[in-house]
């Protein structure tokens, strides 16, 4: 790496903090007294961290975030990289126009399934279930058109020496497949649970029970359902706010690279 | 026999969610978009385009696609001219430089509510950032949320805000596709850098710009979240995007044939979009080959 120009390198860095600075006050603001935060002064405390968690049950809705996510993640991983080694390495009768068809998920806008996907989730009786949140989440074929052209790019020659030893295509799949496409399944991995913590409008039309909200719905309510007529009490919410962006900060901070790669890649789609 | 039907049965699962959760509801959409029905009524006339003819003769609806077209056609090209200027400035691997991608990133990966919310706070009347920065430079305060015009001015900020990280990204990739060689050749015949600007990096970006520019739409006429949390569509309708009335119709009034007439509307004209997209992306996989 170059060395910085050091007065260009500075104003850079002020431009940056200025950038996150709502952010970095909001979590500044968390640990504020009420007192302190409307009078100003120093007052910190973990109060408002204690109040969201038990008496607005954040961590309820941090369970049910992580439980949702971690789920749609799962399932959407292990069906899309089924998917992609079928596509990859198989051709088939009709394989061409399923491959399309799950590339096309891409340009279908997700809102034109909200009102049916509740109709049909209602006529299951999986509204207001962990169910109803994860299922349509699986339904979008970016991960199995990524993984696919990762595996693509996998020497065949491996595959075929695995099957002349008696391999069957599961086999291959888990043995030779999985191991190689390692990254491609992480940066997937990262892109998914991202996407399905941070989503919104399903959970908001299929959820109205409590015990089931996510952190983005319980941090909306939270906010709108003011506790004082008008009057938001900002340093609990954003104490909320904080608890909601927290772990993908820390993934952020940890994985920076793999994510960007895994969102980019989501430009060539 | 199991050797013909294996490629299918590695497929199946993911095909069925698909199916399931993606196109059926096409089709029911369709569907429903014909028919008068409130979840409640146990029958579903249909009822033909009276759906359609209804949400067209609606000043709702208009006000709506003209306040989404408005929020498209200011924040689109902010952040494509805010993400190329910037994105130039970062290509080069310092630290500082890295520094700064990873800070820009950082908002298009968090939660969009916990933006909404903190940008609320910002925007506040009596205790927000925005206003306290008026304070400071001795301006009286905004009501930024309760004002018409301010309110969806906001929403373009918060959404650009948001976004800029992504757009960044992509053009920084972009940029270091364009050959070293040329810029030599620039420096060479003596080109001052607006100029090298304008007449090779510019060009050469272009069909990075292009397919911003379509995503950028796309996304712009699916923004919902900021709008839910931040304004309701409010004041006024002067906010009320697209799907947020697609919400308003379908989840709030309970209106499902013209919510699905709406939600069928919305997806001619984003499909629309995205094959003016896929063709662009043909061209540009050939342009870099």
């Amino acid at each position: 790496m170059k060395p910085d120009n050091p007065i260009l390198a500075a104003a850079a860095l002020v431009a940056g903090l200025l950038f996150l600075s709502p952010v970095l006050y909001s979590i500044f603001m968390s640990f504020q007294t009420a007192d302190a935060y409307y009078r100003g002064g120093l007052d910190f405390t973990l109060d408002n961290y204690g109040r969201a968690i038990g008496q607005y049950h954040f961590a309820r809705y941090l369970m049910n975030s992580l439980i949702v996510s971690g789920c749609v993640t799962v399932i959407a991983l292990t069906v899309s990289t089924m998917a992609a080694f079928a596509f990859a390495r198989f051709r088939f009768p009709g394989g061409d126009l399923l491959f399309a068809a799950t590339v096309a998920t891409l340009m279908i806008p997700s809102h034109i399934s909200l009102i049916p996907n509740y109709l049909t989730l209602a006529k299951a009786g999986l509204l207001d279930t962990y169910a109803g949140l994860i299922l349509p989440a699986i339904s979008n074929g970016f991960a199995a058109f990524f993984l696919r052209q990762y595996i693509r790019g996998i020497p065949r020659a491996l595959d075929e020496a695995a099957y002349m030893d008696g391999a069957t295509p599961l086999q291959v799949l888990w043995r030779v497949i999985v191991p190689l496409s390692r990254p491609a399944i992480f940066s997937m991995g990262l892109y998914v649970f991202l996407t399905e913590w941070n989503n919104y409008i399903w959970p908001l039309v299929a959820i109205g029970k409590d015990d089931l909200y996510t952190l983005q719905i319980g941090l909306a309510r939270l906010y709108r359902v003011n506790p004082g007529e008008g009057l938001v009490d900002w340093p609990l919410v954003m104490a909320a706010s904080t608890i909601t962006i927290i772990p993908v900060l820390f993934g952020f901070l940890l994985v920076e690279r793999h994510l960007v790669r895994g969102i980019t890649m989501g430009a060539v789609k | 026999m199991l050797r013909k039907l294996t490629p299918y049965l590695f497929v199946a699962p993911l095909i069925a969610f698909i199916a399931v959760f993606t196109y059926v509801p096409i089709v029911s959409s369709l569907n429903l978009s014909f028919r008068e029905w409130d979840f409640l009524t146990p029958n579903m006339p249909f009822v033909g385009l009276d759906n359609y003819r209804e949400l067209l003769s609606k000043r709702d609806f208009w006000a709506s696609l003209h306040v989404t077209a408005g929020f498209a056609a200011i924040s689109v090209p902010l952040r494509l001219a805010l993400a190329l200027l910037i994105a130039s400035y970062l290509t080069r691997e310092t630290l500082v430089s890295r520094l700064l991608r990873g800070a820009l990133f950082l908002p298009y990966v968090t939660s969009t509510v916990s933006i909404a919310v903190v940008f609320s706070w910002v925007f506040s009347t009596d205790y927000g950032m925005a206003n306290a920065a008026l304070r400071f430079f001795g301006v009286a305060k905004v009501s930024w949320l309760q004002d018409p015009t301010l309110a969806l001015w906001v929403l373009i900020f918060v959404n650009t805000w948001k976004q800029l990280g992504y757009d960044v990204v992509i053009y920084i990739a972009g940029l270091q596709a364009i050959p070293q060689e040329l810029y030599d050749a620039a420096a060479v015949d003596g080109g001052r850098p607006g100029h090298v600007f304008r007449r090779v990096t510019m060009p050469l970006v272009m069909p990075t710009t292009y397919f911003l520019l379509v995503i950028s739409v796309i996304e712009a006429f699916q923004v919902f979240t900021i709008v839910n949390v931040m304004t309701r569509g409010g004041p006024a309708g002067a906010t009320d995007l697209l799907v947020n009335q697609l919400y308003r119709i379908g989840f709030v009034l309970f209106d499902i044939g013209q919510g699905s007439a709406l939600a069928v509307i919305l997806f001619v004209l984003l499909v629309a979009l995205a094959l003016i997209k896929s063709r662009i992306l043909g061209k540009r996989v050939h342009y870099e080959a």
